[in-house]
């Protein structure tokens, strides 16, 4: 069996270590580009959101890779997601990939058996190293986290941004060649050292910038057309409020030991929300009122065209932007999204939180 | 304090969503409770622009329609109910949009009165209605049980005898309006699949059921299918398909297709509805696989113009003759596309 799964940011990282631990072949689909997204697209229906797309793209990448099973996880929640397997089967079985198994990891609740049973099939006779190899995983998770929060303070003050982005093309580059998650969090420390020797401006205050909404589109790099990174080259101290290890710890780590996740974003999203109703809208105002309670200068929501909870939130965003004074980009992104609409949205809205800060410091 | 019988207390229903499905359970709830139910009017130009205007604007149709349902009862009425709708059947949700409901009105139509957002959620138990209907009753200051009570019987009675007059051939709208069809010959008989608030705004759909009776085309909607029928189509599904309205499309659409009687199948959805667009493939490919009935999908939205709309579903009656002309036609060489 060779598994593949779709990209999701630095997920990959986690789960290649968390694959190569238990000891199951796995091939990391080769990363997302817009012939990734033209593929996925082909063979999806028109009004779906882009995360289905760029999935089904990711797949097929893997499959001429050679993989022959793929392992995403499910759910059966109101939102689209839970609903992206079953379609996505018949998908690939049309476009002739008919030997392809998809394994669905659907939330316990749904039934123990079929659970384990999924689990099984991954990970065959080694299934007594999941927990402990999900535990070093998770580990890389949290030092992924870390090494993206130095990037996040590092990229706006650094002198030479480009020294930044070639260590991170060659962590990219790196990542393939290691194997098993001790060689893994080795490499992301000497990256970290590497990032943290490069020349910054410390006099510098940046602006901050809290990214919020869909959690697929927010994780993912390439959907989102690297906000993240062209807020930095702006000039801006960006945080992003949903990450895989956020994800881990509230979707597995919480339910497993009998606690209960996001428990800050539901008591902050009451006021706006007293109820759960699907996706992360709860947690993406939960986020807003926390960013906008803590300082930050101004938010940015992405979200997919036609994402069903997110519009919820967005109709609900307008009131904490009232509420806090705080200023929010909508940024929908679907296939069609260009670069360079972006990069100005992106522009405008940096000058004008910058305008409204030399206003604020002026009058005090 | 219990309200006294000289000032009955306005609710007003603004004419959206779950209208169609949920009115007669409501009303009769309501009125029986002793307040005074005020439905908005039937959807107009206006409506509808100032729906477009106060709605953000990737929302779906339905949901500008309802901003401005809501706008349209800001002066009629003392409250506007907007109940908040997670799930309307045990262990099956909605569209996540009626969840949030609620919020996105009051947010965004300025100078409303009261939004009374009491949640139904039936995803545990059924028992959960009652629960929530009590705490309606609550919200709008009725505190006498007993009532409430009575008042939750008579709205089930209501809504059965309101689900038997729909399952027996009348749409909704005439239904609520305690109208008949009215007399027409029927020479064809589709299917026309869609969530309520499409299938039976004769506004934003411009007249379709009206324009097909017209054509002497019988016209069955999903609501018409006995829902036990709907559950064991659907139990062929590889994952349990976790939309209540995506189940009665999907349940319906394979009902419609397997039937002989029927044929052909209709489609209303509006763009960028997140399950239709999951939904309506699952439908698609298996229509174009299994069966080779006419099927055709109506996507309407905020700018659909009538002449546009006429020409798609003139096409579809033409895929309808066709059909029954050419039905009998062997091919003398190869596979006759008619054949099924």
């Amino acid at each position: 069996m060779r598994l593949t799964y779709p990209h999701m940011g630095e997920a990959y990282i986690a789960v290649k270590s968390l694959m190569d631990d238990i000891g199951v072949e796995s091939i990391i689909p080769a990363f997302t580009t817009n012939s990734t997204l033209r593929l996925g697209s082909s063979l999806s229906p028109e009004a779906v959101c882009l995360p289905y797309k760029i999935m089904l793209g990711n797949y097929i990448n893997s499959i001429n890779a050679g993989a022959d099973t793929i392992l995403i996880t499910g759910s059966c929640g109101p939102c689209r997601f839970g609903y992206y397997g079953p379609l996505q089967k018949q998908a690939l079985w049309e476009a002739g990939y008919k030997d392809t198994d998809i394994i669905i990891l659907d939330p316990p609740r749904e039934g123990y058996r079929k659970f384990l049973e999924a689990l099984k099939k991954v990970a065959g006779k080694n299934s007594g190293r999941i927990i402990p190899s999900f535990i070093n995983a998770y580990k890389v998770c949290c030092e992924l986290d870390s090494m993206n929060e130095l990037l996040y303070y590092t990229r706006p003050r650094a002198f030479k941004k480009d020294e930044l982005r070639s260590i991170m093309h060659k962590f990219k580059s790196d990542v393939m060649a290691v194997k098993g998650s001790g060689q893994m969090l080795e490499l992301i420390h000497d990256t970290k050292n590497r990032i943290r020797g490069i020349d910054i401006d410390k006099s510098f205050k940046p602006l901050k910038i809290g990214i919020i909404g869909e959690i697929y589109t927010i994780i993912e790099p390439f959907s989102n057309l690297h906000t993240e990174e062209r807020l930095g080259d702006l000039g801006v101290e960006v945080h992003r409020s949903m990450t895989v290890r956020d994800w881990a710890r509230n979707n597995v780590i919480f339910p497993a030991t009998g606690r209960k996740g996001y428990k800050l974003e539901k008591k902050l999203s009451k006021p706006y929300l007293p109820a759960l109703i699907g996706g992360h809208t709860q947690q993406c105002i939960g986020h807003a009122v926390h960013y906008a309670k803590t300082g930050y200068d101004g938010l940015v929501q992405i979200y997919p065209m036609t994402c069903m909870p997110e519009i919820v939130s967005r109709s609900i965003l307008s009131q904490v932007e009232k509420d806090y004074n705080i200023p929010i980009l909508y940024l929908i992104v679907d296939e069609q999204t260009g670069e360079a609409g972006f990069q100005t949205r992106l522009e405008a809205f940096v000058d004008y939180v910058n305008a409204r800060q030399e206003a604020r410091d002026t009058r005090h | 304090m219990e309200r006294g019988d000289s000032v009955a207390v306005k609710v007003g229903i603004p004419r959206g969503m779950y209208f169609y499905k949920y009115y007669p359970f409501i009303q009769s709830f309501l009125t029986e409770l002793g307040a005074e139910v005020v439905p908005s009017p039937e959807t107009t130009k206006e409506i509808l622009d100032k729906g477009v205007l106060y709605s953000i604007d990737d929302a779906c149709l339905p949901v500008k329609v309802l901003h401005g349902h809501a706008y349209s009862l800001r002066d009629k009425a003392d409250c506007i109910l907007i109940p908040r709708l997670t799930s309307v059947s045990k262990g099956e949700y909605i569209c996540p949009k009626f969840g949030g409901l609620p919020e996105m009105v009051k947010y965004s139509v300025p100078d409303l009165p009261p939004v009374i957002d009491t949640e139904i959620n039936l995803i545990r138990s059924r028992n959960s209605l009652v629960q929530g209907l009590f705490k309606l009753a609550f919200a709008l200051k009725f505190r006498n049980p007993a009532k409430i009570n009575k008042s939750i019987d008579k709205a089930f009675i209501t809504h059965r005898d309101f689900k038997a007059a729909v399952q027996g051939g009348n749409t909704p709208d005439c239904v609520i309006k305690g109208m008949s069809p009215g007399p027409y010959k029927a020479k064809a008989r589709i299917g026309l699949i869609g969530h309520p608030y499409l299938l039976y705004d004769s506004f934003i759909n411009m007249n379709l059921i009206k324009k097909l009776r017209d054509r002497g085309i019988e016209v069955i909607t999903p609501d018409m299918i006995d829902p036990h029928i709907i559950n064991e189509l659907c139990q062929e599904l590889s994952k349990r398909m976790f939309w209540s309205s995506g189940k009665s499309l999907i349940g319906s659409a394979l009902f419609i297709m397997d039937n002989g009687s029927f044929n052909g199948m209709l489609a209303l959805t509006a763009f960028g509805c997140g399950i239709d667009s999951l939904v309506g493939e699952y439908i698609e490919k298996q229509a174009r696989r299994y069966y080779k009935k006419p099927y055709m999908v109506l996507t309407i939205d905020e700018h659909t113009g009538d002449a546009s709309f006429n020409t798609r579903i003139e096409a579809f009656f033409d895929l309808l003759d066709w059909r029954n002309t050419n039905e009998a036609y062997i091919s003398a060489h190869g596979r006759s596309i008619y054949s099924s």
